[in-house]
């Protein structure tokens, strides 16, 4: 097989992936009245990034041959689709949403920065647990478990930031410190794995050959367990954190994007003159 | 109120004689942040002039080929302490001093948050910086094994001496002054600003001193651990960074350069802020897109502590990692790149005044894009390999940080000197500085290029008479000459200008931050009153009421 017929064989269409999708789509459907506008694109992109994700070959190779592979997706699952998600919610819909009383209360507590941070940098860390990791591969309920934790946690991380009310957003500096908090977080696990040296994942280094890929894989395009465990955790170190940042920069333009507060105090003395800050003694 | 008896009479002159009955009494007890700033600055003069010396003692041995002014040992001694003095003792401390001294002011605050941890943080710099040269008087001298310091060679058996055990205590001093700052400034700037003053309308030096300082609190605390393990190892027989005994040797390269990159960054981004104050006044422009300027610093910030394995492409990391730093690293060339642009598009149809500030800040600009195009050719993993421990990095990163930071100071030096002192300096000496310090400068390092694509290594003791290299090397030292005569002429023209320099306005530049607002030099408690800040340049703002920067901004 070459690299081609790998990439047009291996897909693999879970119903499980399909039906939530449309689920999904519909309920979004449904809440915005069917329009296709600016938010909804982000949001059908944000869909259609979770189902390329869960049904092409990157699934197909990340479970069972390559641990980059499995590593790109869970990146696209945890921190670019549930930001498409997100972003793609309208500001009344989400209002409405949360004054529904139960959904106000949970977002009350999930959307909490520090909450949110720890489930979201946390699912990094647990879901990427050696043992646990060999469970999810071994497990199907699992998996999916995993793949649907990923982008509900994913959008609880970015609540904070992005929520589609402006009141439940952290300030701009508080943003950036929640991010690249988040991104030194992962940057430490990033290291961790690529540098732990091969076989953290004892099933990725000898896999069962069902589709006979390994000698192209291995000695064709250089995947050998080392490397491909190296750009795993190179993946999740340096263009993970690049997302982060990314998002911090966006943070950063909109707030010089907005409109700045008048805060002129009108108590100040002669021709507005003030006096200059000093210790609070 | 308490009865107690100040051990010091409280200052009543901004600028105390040293002659007076208590004169170096009230400036070695002052916790006032001009008096503190303007101590950081003097002693960094000083150490910039060892450091110098250091550095001409390097360059006539490189003068000509298989020559022997030195030994190897003291040549080895001469570049570790040129590289940390200039780094540690120079750049980093004026940097922090002139933020000591403008920040307050520019926000308009009359002292910093912490005016006593400021003084901890100044005396223990001097402090680090004593530990530091006392390792010359030691049996064996000062530390020889380079300003990084790489395990195992700063490790027992490799280094017996006490040279690396003095260098790592002087540094951990000076890591401890540099947090301190760091939140010194961050609170100060967050908390201390006037009404008016919203972090959107900070002046772009206060900015960056803030940004400055977030790296600040980040990363030293790495290599400050790095430090303490190195001693443990040195001192106690641990083996953190010993592989013989089970350490890992690229686990301090991990260490310092995880502190080492982000430091670049420490030391040009205050330079940044220079240049973003100068050139606009200068320019008789604001400056272009300060969103840009501030965002892209907060760009940099962030990505400066997550590349610094592109320090490392000659380890072995493998090609996969080597890869994906070379690609990151490239990437910090966007938000330099965004400021370039934005300091020549503020000069651009502006009516430019060349005083000396602003040829310094001209010169920044081109020397330090010098440096960054080489930089962005080195951060590519192949021609890294090709050129590193090269003369071509010597090169690289003396354009980053003389062509860039350097430059930066002096401009900053003759922008703000009016302020520290109440008197002008001489632009007639300041020019001559400025012209000797372009020749000397470029004819120092930018042979160095060439003779680093010609394979000479970094750090060598002497070289063998290989064709044009003697040439080459006497011209980088004829340069290095020329540049000693720069700095003797800017000491020169600093203390004549103290003595006989003419008196300066208020606002000699006509400039448009709050720290021209004061008298120069400033009164003790800075301000009696400040102007309302309704925009990003309260003093345009106060002249020109009726054009108004920010005209929809209302006294509420």
């Amino acid at each position: 097989m070459n690299i081609w017929q790998v990439l047009s064989s291996t897909w693999n269409m879970e119903p499980w992936v399909l039906v939530s999708a449309l689920a999904v789509l519909v309920a979004y459907g449904l809440g915005t009245g069917f329009k296709f506008t600016k938010l909804s694109a982000l949001f059908i992109t944000g869909i259609t990034i979770y189902v390329l994700a869960l049904v092409s070959p990157l699934d197909y190779l990340g479970r069972t041959y390559l641990f980059s592979a499995n590593m790109i997706q869970h990146i696209l699952l945890l921190l670019v689709v549930p930001l498409l998600l997100l972003l793609g919610i309208p500001k009344t819909l989400a209002e409405k949403a949360l004054a529904i009383e139960p959904i106000g209360a949970v977002m009350k507590v999930l959307g909490n920065p520090i909450v949110a941070w720890f489930l979201g940098v946390g699912s990094m860390w647990v879901w990427h647990l050696p043992s646990l990791h060999e469970s999810v591969l071994a497990n199907d309920n699992l998996y999916i478990t995993q793949q649907i934790s990923f982008v509900l946690i994913g959008m609880i991380f970015w609540w904070p930031v992005f929520a589609p009310v402006e009141s439940r957003r952290l300030s701009p500096l508080v943003s950036t410190l929640y991010l690249s908090s988040a991104c030194l977080g992962c940057t430490i696990l990033g290291m961790l794995i690529t540098f732990a040296g091969a076989g953290l994942y004892a099933s990725y280094m000898t896999p069962v050959d069902t589709i006979g890929i390994l000698p192209l894989l291995r000695g064709e395009l250089c995947l050998t367990p080392g490397v491909d465990q190296q750009i795993g955790g190179l993946t999740m170190w340096v263009p993970g954190c690049l997302i982060y940042l990314a998002a911090s920069m966006v943070t950063i333009a909109r707030w010089y994007g907005a409109p700045e507060d008048y805060e002129i105090s009108s108590n100040s003395g002669a021709e507005g003159l003030l006096t200059a800050t000093q210790e609070n003694k | 109120m308490s009865t107690r008896i100040p051990l010091v009479p409280e200052n009543i002159k901004p600028l105390p004689s040293l002659k007076g009955n208590e004169g170096m009494l009230s400036w070695v007890s002052s916790v006032d942040h001009k008096q503190i700033g303007l101590m950081y600055l003097m002693s960094t003069l000083v150490f910039f002039i060892i450091g110098g010396l250091e550095a001409l003692v390097i360059r006539i041995q490189l003068a000509q080929p298989e020559f022997d002014f030195i030994s190897p040992e003291v040549y080895n001694q001469m570049f570790t302490m040129h590289g940390t003095t200039m780094i540690f003792f120079v750049v980093m401390p004026f940097l922090i001093g002139v933020g000591v001294y403008l920040v307050p002011l520019m926000i308009g605050a009359r002292d910093m948050a912490f005016p006593r941890l400021n003084a901890l943080s100044f005396w223990l710099v001097i402090f680090g910086g004593i530990l530091l040269y006392y390792s010359f008087l030691t049996q064996s001298g000062p530390s020889e094994v380079g300003w990084f310091a790489y395990a195992p060679l700063s490790e027992k058996p490799f280094s017996l001496n006490k040279g690396p055990t003095y260098w790592a205590l002087g540094l951990l001093a000076v890591g401890i002054s540099s947090v301190s700052s760091g939140l010194n400034n961050i609170v100060t700037i967050l908390t201390m600003r006037v009404k008016g003053m919203t972090m959107r309308r900070l002046p772009l030096f206060v900015w960056m001193i803030l940004v400055t300082s977030f790296i600040l609190i980040f990363v030293i605390p790495i290599i400050a651990s790095a430090f303490a393990m190195m001693l443990l190892d040195r001192l106690l027989d641990a083996t953190f960074f010993t592989p013989a005994h089970g350490g890992s040797a690229i686990l301090w390269q991990h260490f310092f350069w995880g502190f080492g990159h982000p430091e670049v960054y420490i030391l040009i981004l205050p330079a940044f802020g220079i240049i973003s104050e100068v050139i606009p006044v200068f320019s008789r422009k604001p400056i272009f897109g300060y969103s840009f300027v501030a965002g892209s610093t907060v760009a940099i910030g962030l990505l400066s502590v997550g590349v610094w394995a592109h320090h490392m492409f000659a380890v072995g990391l493998g090609n996969v990692a080597n890869a994906y730093f070379s690609l990151a690293s490239m990437l910090i060339a966007i938000p330099t790149g965004v400021k370039v642009l934005n300091w020549v598009a503020t000069m651009w149809g502006g009516k430019i005044y060349f005083a000396t500030p602003m040829l310094f800040a001209t010169a920044f600009i081109i020397e330090f894009v010098m440096g960054g195009l080489t930089g962005v050719a080195i951060a590519s993993a192949p021609i890294n390999w090709v050129t590193t421990d090269t003369y071509f990095i010597v090169a690289h990163f003396h354009y980053v940080l003389f062509g860039g930071s350097l430059f930066a100071i002096f401009a900053g030096v003759y922008y703000w000197f009016p302020k520290f002192t109440g008197r002008m300096m001489s632009e007639t000496l300041g020019k001559w500085h400025f012209w000797l310090t372009v020749v000397g400068f470029n004819m120092t390092f930018f042979i160095q290029h060439f003779l680093g694509v010609m394979g000479m290594p970094r750090r060598t003791y002497t070289y063998h008479d290989l064709p044009y290299w003697g040439s080459m090397n006497l011209l980088s030292t004829i340069g290095a000459f020329v540049l000693a005569i720069s700095v003797i002429i800017f000491a020169w023209n600093i203390i004549w200008s103290l003595k006989h320099g003419k008196k300066a306005p208020d606002n000699p530049w006509n400039a448009w931050t709050l720290e021209w607002y004061t008298t120069s030099p400033p009164a003790v408690h800075n301000f009696d009153l400040v102007p309302p800040v309704r925009g990003r340049r309260p003093l345009w703002d106060l002249a020109h009421p009726d054009q108004l920067d920010e005209p929809n901004s209302k006294v509420v």
